[in-house]
Parts: C-alpha cells; structure tokens; sequence
C-alpha cells in the first residue's frame, strides 16, 4: 500500500498544467449592437479553452468548451452559451431566422435562453462565465490553459 | 601448413564450453523437444501460437517504429501525425511495410485470441487443473484489448483522437468513478497532448512487458500441465 498508493496519486494528472485564466475575447460587434434574437459565435484562442460553468448531461461544470455563443433572446436577454450540445457535444448551430439553436448530429433543439425544445438532449446548454471587456465589442470569459491544444 | 578445424568442431567447441557453465543444450531439450499427443493434432491448436508469433511481429515492428515516432500531439499538424503520416509512411525505407505489418498484425492478433479462447473453452481445457491459466489467459485477452485501444489512438490523425474521445466518454459514464476515470485516462480536463502521452506509455512500456511476463507464466503452465485431453 505504502508504495501503490502514491503511484496511485502521481498518475492523476496534477492541475498545475492547466491554469485558470480569462480569456479576452473579441466579438464580431459591441454587444450593445446586438438586435434581440440575434448572436454571435466566437472561439477560443489556440492553447486554451472555455470552463463550462453549469449544465448535464455531456456538459457537466467544469468541462471544456473551444467556442461559445453570445446570443439575445427576444426579450433582450443576453446569454453566453459554450456551443456543446448536451447530449453529446457536438457543435450546435445557430439558426436566426427560427430563433433556435440546431445540433447537426442527432437534431437536438434548443431556444435561444439554452433549454430544450427538442431532444435528444436532456439539459439545458451550459453557460460561460463572463463580463464586459475594457472595449465595446470584447468580454472576458472564464477559460482555462491547455498548453499544446489547437 | 596450418589445421583448419571442421565447423562442426568449432561449433562443439562453443557448445561444451557453454554447457559446461550452463545445461543450455538440456534445457534448450526440454523446451523444444516435446511429443504432440496425437489429439492435438489439428488445426484448431494452432491458433495459439499464432498468437504468440503475432505478438513476436508485433514487439519487433513495434520496436522498429519507435525509431521514428515522436509521441507529441503539441500543435497542428502536431509532430506524432507527420512523424507516422510523413516520415513512417513515405521517407522511411519500407517503413510503409513495418507499420503496415504492426496494424495487421494488431487486427489479426484480437482475431486470433478469440479463435484460440474459443478453441480452450469449446474442447473444455479451462477445467481443473488448468483454471490458473485460464485466467491468465483472459488478463492476456484484456491485456491485447487495452493494446488495441491505446495503439489506436498513436497516430493522431482525426479518427484516432475522435474513436479515444469515444472510448474516454465510456469510461467517463461510469457510475461515481466517472469523472476520475475520464480525469486519469485524459491526463488533465480535455482530450490533447497528455493524452497521447499516457496512452503512448501504457502502449509502449506498461503493457507489452505484461504481456511479456504472462506469456512465460502461460507456457510454464501449459509445460507443467501438458495439453488437456479431449473432452
């Protein structure tokens, strides 16, 4: 036990590789432009990514998403959404004009507020944390460090 | 004029001062120099030591491409995809062939193990007194799998990463160990160059001496046992 158990410990990867950070990103336009209904997709920079901050299913807290959505629903609430399906992380579209979120693998549906219309997705999307960015079309969302990924 | 001695004599020569310091030529007796019984005389048998060669091609060509292959995912197209796609399959001097013989000898290998359990469990050779090596026989069969699975993902090219993205998402679905198990086989949050890193040590180091030491605890085995009588 004396000898199994740290080899135990020294396999699980230690976290000090992968650093939390924010990750300013710049949006394609200020949010303040953004009509109601509309969104905006954007990626994750090369060697990090988004930390999923709630939902189920394939999108627990603490996964990783590589791009989100900005998105208005019609009543002008704004949403910051990691662009995994629930169901098995694919990655959704965003289709303006039915104002709804379409997963291209197995036509899971969702509204633009990230609940479920159609499955087979049991959960909501997952939310990015974030908050305005020091310019009118940048936020600031709440990434991780993945050093040699993309 | 000098004696040339007869080679046979040289090769005497070398062979009692060998079995002077140690019986070679008993054991080496031992080892190969075993009747068949005649109930074993069928093709059926065989399909054991076909694994066994298979898995001689497989740590030989194995060994032969880790000359070339780099185990590093780090960016795009990352070093492990061209080290197999470019230098492996194109520069190197029939390094198409050396991994063309690991991948089938890989996929005939699984095909082989189950033909050869097939073949123990349908003439009834796991019972008494050979339940020992039955079961190493099955941690071998798991043994193979896992092999299967982490050399799979080595190359690095869209199916490898997205077939071990599928296989982690099973292991990750596992009640309560779920997310530990998904944590320890991805080396860190995401599927990426830990990954690859661990999957290539397990591939490479952990599971081919395995394999290895079982392999002679299996034939001691079957040594010690003799081949099971049919049923």
């Amino acid at each position: 036990m004396a000898i199994v158990l740290p080899i135990l410990v020294y396999i699980y990867p230690p976290a000090g590789n992968n650093k939390k950070q924010d990750l300013p990103i710049k949006l394609d336009k200020p949010l303040g432009e953004l009509a109601n209904g509309e969104g905006l997709k954007f990626q994750a920079p090369a060697e990090t990514g988004f930390v999923m901050t709630n939902g189920g299913g394939d999108n627990a807290a603490g996964k990783i998403a590589f791009a989100g959505y900005a998105v208005k629903d019609a009543a002008g609430k704004l949403n910051v959404f990691a662009i995994n399906c629930s169901h098995l992380g694919c990655s959704v579209n965003l289709v303006t004009d039915k104002q709804r979120f379409e997963c291209p693998c197995h036509g899971s549906i969702f509204n633009l507020d990230g609940q479920v219309i159609h499955g087979p997705a049991a959960y909501p999307l997952s939310n990015l944390d974030w908050k305005q960015g020091t310019t009118r079309d940048q936020i600031v969302v709440g990434g991780i460090q993945l050093k040699g990924i993309g | 004029m000098a004696i040339v001695p007869h080679p046979r004599q040289i090769q005497m020569a070398v062979v009692n001062w060998l079995d002077e310091r140690y019986p070679f030529t008993k054991s080496v007796d031992e080892a190969l120099y075993q009747r068949v019984p005649n109930y074993a005389n069928a093709f059926y048998y065989c399909f054991g030591g076909m694994v066994f060669i298979l898995i001689l091609f497989l740590l030989l060509t194995g060994i032969f491409l880790a000359f070339y292959y780099v185990p590093d995912a780090a960016g795009n197209p990352a070093p492990a995809y061209t080290s197999v796609s470019t230098v492996i399959m194109t520069q190197a001097f029939l390094g198409w062939l050396m991994r063309g013989v690991h991948f089938w000898s890989a996929n005939l290998l699984v095909v082989m193990v189950i033909l050869h359990m097939a073949r123990v469990f349908w003439t009834g050779s796991y019972r008494a007194p050979r339940e020992l090596n039955w079961m190493v026989g099955v941690t071998m069969l798991l043994i193979v799998l896992l092999l299967a699975l982490t050399g799979y993902l080595l190359p690095w090219d869209t199916k490898a990463y997205w077939a071990t993205s599928v296989t982690i998402k099973i292991g990750g679905s596992a009640p309560l160990l779920g997310p530990f198990i998904e944590t320890v086989l991805q080396g860190g949050p995401t599927l990426g160059p830990n990954t690859l890193q661990r999957f290539f040590t397990v591939h490479v180091f952990i599971l081919p001496a395995l394999i290895v030491l079982l392999m002679y605890v299996h034939f001691k085995l079957i040594r010690a046992q003799g081949i099971s009588e049919p049923l």
